[in-house]
């Protein structure tokens, strides 16, 4: 063994390049799937901008607000693990990838209390639940809350799907050369980070509507 | 070291942003409010693509590119059109 998981490649290195430039290519593609869900939201503003705003406030900030601190210490830590798995330090690159996986639960618990709230107030048009607005316009009202569960939930989606392969990596560390533990931390480590990004959007987008 | 400590400084800003475009949101700028909040999203989004990502080499470059332009193509003909 050369250290490359693929027998495609020479070098560690050179799979490395690869596995990045196509890390990367994916992220594109995924900036194409929620770029166009955050286009219909952009329209849909302007078109109902006071209906959205009144909407938006029935979300809550402080804990919208928790939570993009909780997933951008995630990425905090990604970050750290990266430089880790750079200099061999192995022990704390698995702490701070424990971390990571851990600050993404805590993020989905505090998304899943957001979401039994909104249930329980009547916000959740999905799933055949009753739909209680009081405010002006529930029409598009619904509308906003139709987007912000949709979006909220592929983007926790994507989230769990982080945390089940940083999870499988940490399973299989022991098996893995150290040249595939590295290029392992990099790739999920890209992923990570773009799904950070997109909640940095999200966030603003959906839950500091204020006209 | 340097290099951690250029992570620990990325990480600060990142909340420092998050405060400002909280804090901003409950002042009344006008029509500004949603700009700022979207210029602060968008500048949280290239630290943390340049200190996390490592953003660099040709080829990473040419794919965030060709995403950008599809979306600038995307949104762009979307609001020229309405």
């Amino acid at each position: 063994m050369s250290g490359t998981e693929s027998i495609a490649f020479d070098t560690p290195q050179r799979e490395r390049r690869a596995d990045t430039f196509a890390m990367w290519v994916f992220i594109g593609s995924e900036a194409m799937l929620f770029g166009a869900i955050f286009l219909v939201f952009l329209v849909a503003h302007i078109d109902f901008g006071p209906a959205f705003a009144a909407a938006s406030k029935h979300l809550s900030l402080p804990l919208g607000t928790f939570n993009t601190a909780v997933l951008i210490t995630s990425s905090f830590t990604m970050a750290l693990a990266h430089r880790a798995a750079l200099q061999r330090r192995w022990r704390a690159t698995v702490r701070a990838l424990a971390a990571t996986v851990s600050l993404g639960v805590c993020f989905l618990i505090v998304k899943g209390i957001e979401y039994g709230n909104e249930i329980h107030e009547g916000l959740a048009p999905l799933l055949g639940l009753p739909f209680r607005y009081a405010g002006p316009d529930p029409v598009h009202a619904e509308f906003f809350f139709g987007l912000y569960f949709m979006m909220t939930s592929l983007h926790a989606l994507h989230l769990i799907g982080g945390i089940v392969v940083i999870a499988g990596m940490i399973a299989l560390w022991r098996t893995a050369s150290p040249a595939n533990r590295l290029r392992r931390v990099v790739a999920v480590g890209l992923y990570w980070h773009f799904v950070d990004i997109v909640w940095v959007f999200m966030f603003p987008v959906l839950y500091l509507i204020n006209r | 070291m340097s290099e951690l400590r250029k992570l620990t400084f990325g990480y600060l800003g990142l909340l420092a942003l998050l405060a400002l475009t909280v804090a901003s949101s409950f002042v009344d700028l006008g029509g500004f409010n949603v700009a700022l909040n979207l210029a602060i999203a968008a500048a949280k989004a290239v630290l943390i693509a340049l200190l996390f990502m490592h953003l660099t080499g040709t080829l990473p470059r040419l794919a965030v590119a060709a995403a950008g332009l599809w979306l600038i193509i995307l949104f762009g003909l979307t609001v020229i059109g309405r």
